[in-house]
């Protein structure tokens, strides 16, 4: 069995608070001066840690792979904020044996929209990532994991050999999610799939006291590595996880270290980077005629778009994106882009599913999503303004 | 009650007092029969019977309708009169009648006779006297009918003290059976404003210090001006008033903002049902009930962050209670979004119902229990109640 262990490293530009009072005031949207605070702590917490305990393991144990995924939100902010995460990325990388993932630069819900955003948004990442880590990714993720049959045949034009999604019941349908398979619509777009019970384990319930195989030790969780059947195992997950998530006194840190000494004395177990592992035969090809994503008890767009205050203001920005680009003007244009994140959408999400109520104010940074609303509405509503009076 | 003039049709006070009194006293409970010279339109008063010549109850009457207009030459006005006054004197059908009050001079004749054949007092009510209207030329006719009133009815209502005087002086009536009511006036309707406003922005309060309407009159001078079609209600009575009003003023918004003082039960029902908005802006606020109620009724609310009700309610709005710029842009963001505002009430009408007053007997019972039960928080031995 091969280990694909993917982990994404995204931070938002989140908004300051823009009052609609403020409409036409010239004020920043978005908050630098906080962002950048926030990225530090996350730094100093999580990102230095985790990337350091990844790098000794890949010195430690040359069968260790690994993948990642960096926003261009994340580099933009980590270059202002803490320049020398991405230099551990940096070294990480020159490793030869972490790949790196391919996706929006703004972590966006641009397969939402009509082309060529999505095109632009991955093409713009594409040569972050070219400048940043001299890298050439194979393979493309959706934000949140987002897939379906239309997102494969454009990753197929973009000339991706893999994407990742999730290993959904809904989509398997009876198959195991440890294989590699292909896209029914695009098969030469292979699919690594995430295995979410062991992924969650580590990402969910690691910390948890109330779940009963707490606490969760490198070695018990390399034996049910080593017990689950098949070729492939994908554990997917944010990096954010390692010491942000589940804060270092959980012992998180010491986990994400041991693991790979853990996996090596399991002998039916090895390590493959996603470039790797889509190289494998696929199992079969698999369909996903809706779109399919790694959130909540559904898996679909619900914890973005599931309500109206989440449809509507996300109808509006594809409305404002469109005077965006007839205005012709870079700063509008990167404004709009950052109100794209998802994250923004996310925090408008209305509880009412118990099990995900919890996670959603965990990642929110309002104090309720009609105060996300009617921040993100003012923002959008004033970069209308400003594309309507350079349209003028 | 026997008169001439009433609503739509009337030429001054009289028709206007026929109207309010007959809606007050039907309010009260009293059943009014209204007999009148002409056969309408009347602006209809529920629990008001009109009668007339000729209606439809008394079709074998001998009298036509006695005029329809003002254009009356001599001889067919007085065939009109004396037609009308036999009329009324004649009047059967009525029910139960326990007064027969009359107003002016036209009808005494008649109303006298009515009351005389009944068996019930007479009431006179005087608006004015053929002197006043006459310039003291009055002509006699007239001066003869007023006279016959006040000389029969067993007491006479005088619209002024003034008009009370030359009754006595001029027509000798008895003092003592001389009675002074005034007339008023009805305030304008008193939500007629709100069906002009497009939008209502509602404080719904005491006018006291404490309640932070400054913030909310601010905040209104702050919108006001990108939505000139949004109405501030300042519902509510107290100390504050007359300050809140020059407040007003001085801000420039008293067009704007609407002061409605105490309102009933009825005109909160309604405020709160058609109202965008919900401002409890409250310096200090315990609990706030009236922004339950809003959220109950639907409405978006935004409360300060000091108020008692943010701590169990969410699906709100809560500012700084000095933060007269937040309070704006809420108010703002809730008329300018209506998918905000669709989302916050439901949520909030879900939220502000999920527990009630029998929730909340059940806690105060618990209370009881633990007190009976000697039970204290942390305490290992039980504890008596008196401690």
């Amino acid at each position: 069995m091969k280990i694909v262990l993917y982990l994404h490293l995204h931070q938002p530009w989140r908004l300051a608070r823009f009052r609609y009072l403020d409409l036409g005031s010239g004020r920043p949207y978005f908050d630098e001066a906080r962002n950048l605070e926030l990225f530090r702590g996350i730094a100093e917490r999580c990102y230095r840690p985790a990337l350091d305990r990844l790098a000794q393991s890949l010195e430690r144990y040359p069968e260790f792979r690994l993948s990642l995924s960096v926003t261009g939100t994340f580099v933009e902010q980590a270059d202002a904020a803490a320049p020398d995460v991405l230099e551990r990325l940096r070294r990480l990388v020159r490793t030869g044996r972490v790949s790196l993932v391919a996706e929006t630069y703004y972590h966006s819900l641009a397969f939402l929209l009509p082309p060529p955003e999505l095109a632009e948004e991955v093409a713009q990442h594409r040569r972050m990532v070219a400048e940043r880590f001299g890298a050439a990714p194979r393979v493309l993720r959706m934000t949140e994991l987002a897939y379906s049959d239309e997102i494969a045949r454009f990753a197929e034009s973009e000339r991706f050999r893999g994407m990742l999604a999730e290993g959904w019941e809904g989509m398997l349908l009876g198959q195991p999610p440890t294989a590699v398979y292909c896209s029914a619509s695009a098969p030469v777009v292979s699919l690594l799939l995430r295995h979410y019970p062991l992924s969650d384990d580590i990402g969910f319930r690691f910390s948890s006291r109330g779940w009963n195989e707490y606490p969760l030790t490198s070695e018990k969780y390399a034996g049910w590595l080593a017990r689950t059947p098949g070729e492939v195992l994908g554990l997917f997950m944010d990096f954010e996880t390692f010491g942000e998530h589940h804060r270092a006194d959980t012992g998180i840190l010491e986990f994400l270290g041991a693991l790979p000494g853990a996996v090596a004395r399991e002998s039916n177990l090895s390590w493959a980077t996603v470039d790797e592992a889509i190289d494998l035969p696929p199992k079969d090809a698999l369909s996903a005629p809706t779109t399919v994503s790694w959130a909540d008890q559904n898996r679909d767009l619900g914890a973005w778009l599931g309500n109206d205050l989440q449809r509507s203001a996300f109808e509006a920005a594809k409305k404002v994106g469109v005077l965006a680009r007839r205005a012709g003007d870079a700063a509008i244009l990167g404004d709009w882009r950052k109100l794209l994140t998802s994250d923004h959408f996310y925090y408008m999400y209305v509880s009412g599913h118990g099990a995900d109520l919890g996670v959603h104010q965990y990642f929110s940074s309002y104090g309720s999503p009609y105060d996300a609303y009617a921040n993100y509405m003012n923002a959008l509503t004033d970069l209308r303004q400003r594309a309507l009076a350079r349209l003028r | 009650m026997v008169g001439w003039e009433f609503p739509p049709h009337h030429t001054g006070g009289l028709g206007v007092h026929s109207l309010e009194l007959t809606r007050e006293l039907t309010r009260m409970g009293h059943r009014v029969t209204f007999l009148t010279p002409f056969s309408g339109p009347f602006t209809p008063v529920e629990g008001v019977e009109f009668r007339f010549p000729g209606d439809a109850k008394a079709p074998g009457d001998r009298y036509p309708p006695a005029y329809w207009s003002g254009e009356l030459s001599e001889s067919p006005f007085r065939d009109a009169m004396d037609g009308y006054n036999a009329w009324v004197g004649g009047l059967s059908g009525l029910g139960p009648v326990d007064i027969v009050h009359v107003h002016d001079w036209f009808g005494t004749v008649g109303a006298t006779a009515l009351a005389r054949r009944l068996g019930t007092p007479l009431v006179l009510t005087i608006h004015s006297t053929e002197y006043d209207r006459s310039l003291d030329h009055p002509w006699t006719r007239i001066l003869e009918r007023e006279q016959y009133g006040i000389d029969h009815a067993a007491r006479v209502i005088a619209v002024s003290q003034h008009l009370r005087q030359q009754l006595i002086r001029r027509y000798h009536a008895d003092p003592r059976r001389v009675r002074v009511i005034y007339n008023a006036v009805r305030p304008p309707d008193r939500l007629a404003a709100l069906e002009e406003a497009k939008r209502t922005v509602l404080y719904l309060g005491r006018l006291a210090a404490m309640k932070g309407v400054d913030t909310f009159l601010r905040a209104a001078a702050r919108v006001s001006p990108t939505a000139p079609d949004v109405l501030f209600v300042v519902a509510g009575d107290g100390p504050e008033y007359p300050r809140l009003l020059t407040l007003a003023a001085h801000l420039g918004v008293a067009d704007h903002v609407l002061f409605l003082g105490h309102v009933t039960e009825e005109e909160r029902a309604v405020l709160l049902a058609s109202a965008s908005v919900f401002v409890l802006p409250s310096v200090v606020e315990p609990f706030g009930i009236a922004a339950l109620e809003a959220m109950a009724a639907g409405v978006p609310v935004i409360v300060s962050k000091t108020s008692g009700v943010a701590e169990i309610a969410h699906s709100l709005f809560a500012v700084d209670f000095w933060d007269v710029e937040e309070f704006a842009s809420r108010i703002a963001e809730l008329l300018n979004y209506p998918v905000l505002r669709h989302a916050m009430g439901d949520a909030g009408r879900w939220e502000s119902l999920k527990e009630g007053w029998p929730e909340r007997a059940i806690q105060t019972v618990g209370v009881y229990a633990e007190v009976l039960l000697g039970w204290l928080e942390g305490s290992d031995v039980p504890v008596p109640p008196s401690s």
